[in-house]
């Protein structure tokens, strides 16, 4: 048969032979003197180090936000994160993050059978008993897609919070219980209408939601610790929902956790688990051979009166189980498994020997246990590997089977719950390649680059953006100089990092130092830093605005703040100095001039130091503020931190003025929306 | 001559009439009094009082009678019982008081008390309240969180937790909240900086002041809402009605502008100086310091203690249950349905008191109550099924319909 050489053809033909041609000019390029003097010296600027290999393309090509390159070098993923299991356990039903599609999997041929479009980002997939409807939540469009499973489409759309993630229906099936994760709160949705009838507010940044076995409760989880100051005690809130009320029963914080994800119940009810995180933020984080900056387990309550809640380590002493994500329990309440994407790995965990552990032990010395990496031995039965990033996971009805959504492996890994043993995988057909991006995502999502696995990049930087925690870091000066987490959203052009903005590239960051002082570890390969860098330059965007900006139109209240943002005088009259008008040091479109300031936040614990001004993008979403994290609430930067006019000048504004002030701030959204606004700015700052 | 004729005439007359007066509502009104002091004197009226097992029981049975006679469908309250702090509240002085399914929660000067299971249980700022001065609750239907207006923040009580919002870590317009009032997802604060409203979705803050709107001053007192409309009640500035729909504002000030009299009778509200405003079955009822103000949408009806019921005309708040408002004043708590007033007072000195029953400025009927409110200076009220709960200078009272 003649090949046709239709256009399709020579444009890929053309690619090959630029990007052939380029190649070539590059290497010419750098092996001629003194264009390589010139070049390693800039490497090694950018690097910090001076063996960096000497590669163009580490930075310049795969660094690439934009344009046809950045299409050609990278490849859309599935990237699946949870998944449910039809009632005769005959489909799977796959939430795959990157597409945006509920993936149909048949699990006796082992393969995807049909694919559903949704919206962006989904989280949690259920269905309904009868398997009729399946409920899909879309963390960055706010709505619920319910999808026919007769015709495999999606059939309505109903508006929920912001971010929706976990999802739970009542017992009769009429509501439908809408974790909203950005907005804390619970949406209640009306079924038969697929309007929401009430919300609930829940704690900081909430996930899973599970109800008990006697369908009297439900139980919301969050990720986030609690606001509070640093020196406070890190709690975590566990909601608790009246189902028959439909009213808030309770609300539980959970002494020293965090990034509390799922719920899972015994199927006799006695006990609740949740994996958890005890993050050492408060002390310095010298001892992490100690298991003194993360340890990892799970959070466990007794469900009767009185009853304790106790938190056992699924750690080991020379070896760490990062980032416990999702919990299933099997019908028969045997055993319990727990994922840990930070490790590729799966805790297999008989309940039996759990309750007998925690039944001859008092409360206090429990306690006791909760730092103890001794104890999971007693528990713990197996150690089950799996592909890349495990996260969550469904038991087939008659328990013989677990499903694990391997989220950066583009597969479902099978585990047959009785032998313990991975008995295959259902390949989900993404791309074979593994793109220097991804190579970067792995490294972030997993532990091996930290000490004895003890946590991830992505511990601090769940999803990218930050804990909301304020840590001790080790350094020269101990317990000086504390850091609140800083996103890493988009953050490609906001250098220098650091809040002492003392490392001026990504690289500087990620590099040496990072071993130093933080993973206590070998750094990362040259190899594995450009894959690292690559991603967090290029794979980490902002989750649009929804709730402050939907559509990019500033609202009446929001354009009075803008305003007063951008004014240069003051109520009296008076011309505002420069320095303290908010348009300088935070200029569109990433709002930092990327200047040091002082903008009297110093605190006792801190040396005489400038700050680099930090960028304002979907700043809503990032409290605690300040670089110590004592600002619990934007208003509080100029309420508490700065009201004497450190921090531009705002207090001749009415309180109505300053609400203003902090609506603009929150409809603050991705870059891209402010290039006009940047042009404009520059154009005034330099008319010719 | 003639002229002292006509004079004895008159007086020969009076005397007459005043005799047939005499004779027909004398019996009558010992009757009365006997049969409401003692047992004794109801057996010598020829009552058969072994119908009745104990004097408790006939006197109201007696009471009902008399009740369902004067009141219409007017709700009386009896069985009067006070707490203070003798059974456990943290201070006498009561401020507000709100029933919440089976507990009744009471604000007062030092925190927030509870009545469960027969048990008071205290909050204070210790536990997480914003300040100990609780002076308004509102529990939100949707969601059955209750929201505490102090003398320093708002609380919202959720789940056993509280959560503080205050002029600094929030956009709420002022520390000093006077009242609260949850209206569906919103909330709704009065404060002595403006009234607020909290989006519970959006989680953000509107303010309204002098500034923004037709306000005397920032200072606001107590809003209610209903319809798609708020009315504040704000100092100097008579009642702020807010239209949530259009976003537009229309303001109600008494229209002779007089501080002292209210010069033409219901021409309009009846002074600026408003302290509270409750809405039901359609009726605005605002309260002031100087009497109260009835709005149906097109005609105002002003009241004061010389022309109705009311107990007085220095009124700390008002809450409207369907078609009857209850009225908190320095003299008693006065209910009224547009035709009949029912006042409470407590008698000095002693526990028990009365209900007066009036038609307009008339008494028809004083009912006594053994025991009555447990103070005069009453500040807040709440009503549910057949109980009635008040908050006075001096306790908290419960009441229980009897009629």
């Amino acid at each position: 048969m003649r090949k046709v050489l239709n256009w399709n053809n020579m444009k890929k033909i053309y690619k090959k032979l630029l990007i052939s041609a380029g190649i070539i000019a590059v290497f010419i390029l750098i092996v001629l003197s003194p264009f390589h003097g010139w070049a390693r010296g800039h490497v090694n600027y950018i690097t910090a180090t001076e063996d960096h290999p000497l590669n163009c393309f580490s930075c310049h090509l795969y660094n690439q936000k934009t344009g046809f390159i950045p299409k050609l070098i990278n490849a859309d993923y599935y990237s699946p994160y949870n998944l449910a299991i039809s009632g005769k356990g005959d489909e799977l039903y796959i939430v795959a993050e990157e597409s945006g599609e509920l993936l149909v999997a048949d699990t006796r041929k082992g393969k995807v059978t049909r694919k559903i479009k949704v919206g962006d980002k989904p989280h949690s997939v259920t269905c309904d008993k009868n398997g009729d409807f399946a409920f899909v939540s879309n963390q960055w469009s706010d709505f619920v897609s319910v999808i026919d499973l007769e015709k495999y489409s999606v059939v309505r759309e109903i508006k929920t919070g912001n971010g929706p993630a976990g999802l739970a229906l009542s017992p009769d099936e009429k509501y439908l219980y809408v974790v909203n994760s950005y907005s804390n709160d619970v949406s209640l949705i009306n079924l038969e209408n697929g309007k929401e009838w009430k919300r609930f507010s829940a704690g900081n940044n909430p996930s899973g939601i599970g109800m008990n076995p006697a369908k009297t409760s439900l139980f919301v989880t969050s990720r986030r610790a609690l606001l509070a100051p640093y020196g406070d005690p890190v709690e975590c809130e566990l909601t608790e929902i009246e189902e028959a009320g439909k009213r808030i029963a309770g609300r539980m914080d959970i002494k020293s956790v965090y990034m509390l994800e799922n719920i899972e119940f015994t199927p006799a009810g006695d006990l609740a688990l949740i994996p958890m995180i005890r993050p050492k933020n408060l002390i310095p984080s010298i001892q992490v051979e100690g298991g003194f900056i993360m340890t990892n387990g799970i959070t466990i309550i007794e469900q009767k009166e009185n009853g304790r809640t106790i938190q056992l380590l699924l750690d080991e002493p020379n070896s760490y189980y990062a980032d416990p994500f999702d919990i299933a329990i099997t019908p028969d309440g045997k055993r319990a498994f727990v994922s840990h994407a930070g490790v590729d790995q799966i805790s297999a965990i008989d309940l039996d020997s759990l309750r007998s552990f925690i039944n001859s032990h008092t409360t206090e010395e429990l306690e006791y246990y909760s730092n103890h990496l001794g104890t999971s031995c007693h528990f713990v039965i197996r150690r089950i590997p799996t592909g890349a990033n495990p996260k969550g996971m469904a038991v087939s009805p008659d328990g013989s089977k677990l499903y694990v959504a391997e989220h950066l492996e583009d597969r479902i890994g099978v585990i047959n719950t009785g032998s313990l043993e991975t008995e295959g995988s259902i390949d989900l057909g993404g791309p074979r390649r593994i793109t220097v991006a991804r190579k970067g995502r792995r490294l972030l999502n997993n532990s091996k680059g930290t000490f004895q696995n003890q946590y991830t990049c992505f511990t601090c930087h769940p999803e990218g953006h930050e804990d909301g925690l304020v840590y001790n870091m080790a350094s020269k000066d101990m317990g000086r100089n504390l850091a609140n987490t800083q996103s890493l959203r988009d953050i490609s052009e906001t250098a220098p990092y650091k809040w002492n903005g003392k490392n001026h590239t990504i690289y500087k960051q990620d590099g040496l130092r990072f071993s130093t002082v933080l993973t206590r570890n070998e750094p990362f390969s040259y190899e594995e830093l450009d894959a690292l860098v690559a991603y967090i330059v290029t794979g980490i965007p902002y989750p649009p605005n929804l709730v402050y900006n939907r559509t990019g139109e500033l609202n009446a209240m929001q354009l009075r703040g803008k305003a007063l943002y951008e004014r240069t005088i003051d109520k009296m009259g008076n011309e505002i100095p420069e320095k303290q008008r908010c348009i300088t040091c935070h200029p569109p479109p990433y709002f930092t001039n990327r200047k040091f300031e002082d903008v009297g936040s110093l605190i006792a614990s801190d040396d005489s130091m400038l700050f680099d001004t930090p960028h304002l993008n979907n700043i809503y979403a990032s409290p605690p503020y300040l670089h110590h994290g004592l600002a619990l609430s934007l208003e509080e930067i100029w309420t508490v931190y700065a009201h004497k006019d450190t921090h531009g000048r705002v207090n001749d504004l009415t309180k109505i003025e300053l609400n203003e002030l902090m609506e603009y701030l929150k409809s603050l959204g991705d870059p891209e929306f402010y290039r006009d606004e940047e042009k404009i700015l520059r154009a005034k700052a330099n008319p010719r | 001559m003639k002229k002292n004729s006509k004079t004895r005439y008159i007086v020969l007359l009076s005397l007459l009439i005043l005799v047939v007066v005499a004779a027909i509502s004398l019996p009558r009104l010992f009757k009365s009094e006997k049969r409401a002091l003692s047992g004794e004197s109801r057996q010598s009226g020829g009552i058969d009082l072994s119908e009745y097992p104990t004097l408790e029981s006939f006197e109201r049975a007696e009471r009902d009678d008399i009740i369902s006679s004067y009141s219409d469908t007017m709700p009386v309250y009896g069985n009067w019982k006070s707490y203070t702090m003798k059974d456990g509240l943290p201070s006498d002085k009561c401020y507000t008081v709100r029933i919440d399914g089976d507990r009744v929660l009471v604000g007062t000067h030092d925190g927030l008390a509870v009545l469960e299971k027969g048990k008071w249980r205290t909050y204070t700022t210790e536990d997480g309240l914003a300040h100990n001065g609780v002076v308004s609750i509102d529990v939100s239907a949707l969601t059955g969180d209750v929201w505490l207006a102090t003398l320093g923040g708002l609380n919202r009580w959720s789940g056993g937790k509280f959560e503080t919002f205050t002029q600094f870590n929030s956009g709420m317009p002022n520390d000093l909240v006077y009242n609260v009032f949850c209206y569906g997802k919103d909330i709704w604060v009065a404060t002595g900086g403006g009234a607020g409203v909290y989006d519970t979705n959006k989680k953000d803050w509107k303010i309204f002041t002098e500034m923004n709107a037709p306000m005397h001053e920032p200072w606001t007192y107590a809003l209610t809402a209903g319809d798609g409309k708020v009315w504040i009640a704000a100092w100097g500035g008579g009642v702020i009605e807010y239209n949530m729909q259009t976003e537009q504002f229309r303001d109600y000030v008494d229209p002779d502008g007089f501080m002292e009299i209210d010069l033409l009778p219901d021409d309009g509200l009846i002074h600026d100086i408003t302290t509270a405003t409750a809405y039901s079955d359609s009726i605005l009822w605002v309260s002031t310091y100087f009497g109260m103000s009835r709005y149906d949408g097109k005609n105002w009806n002003g009241y004061f203690d010389h022309d109705s019921g009311l107990a007085g005309n220095f009124i700390n708040f008002v809450r409207a249950e369907g078609p009857v408002v209850f009225v908190c004043s320095d003299k008693g708590l006065s209910s009224f349905n547009g035709k009949t007033w029912i006042t409470y007072k407590k008698n000095d000195e002693k526990p028990d008191g009365k209900a007066l029953v009036y038609r307009g400025a008339r008494v028809v009927k004083e009912i006594p109550l053994t025991p009555s409110i447990s103070h005069n200076y009453v500040i807040g009220v709440d009503a549910e099924d057949d109980v009635l709960w008040v908050a006075t200078s001096s306790g908290v009272s419960r009441g229980e319909r009897i009629n």
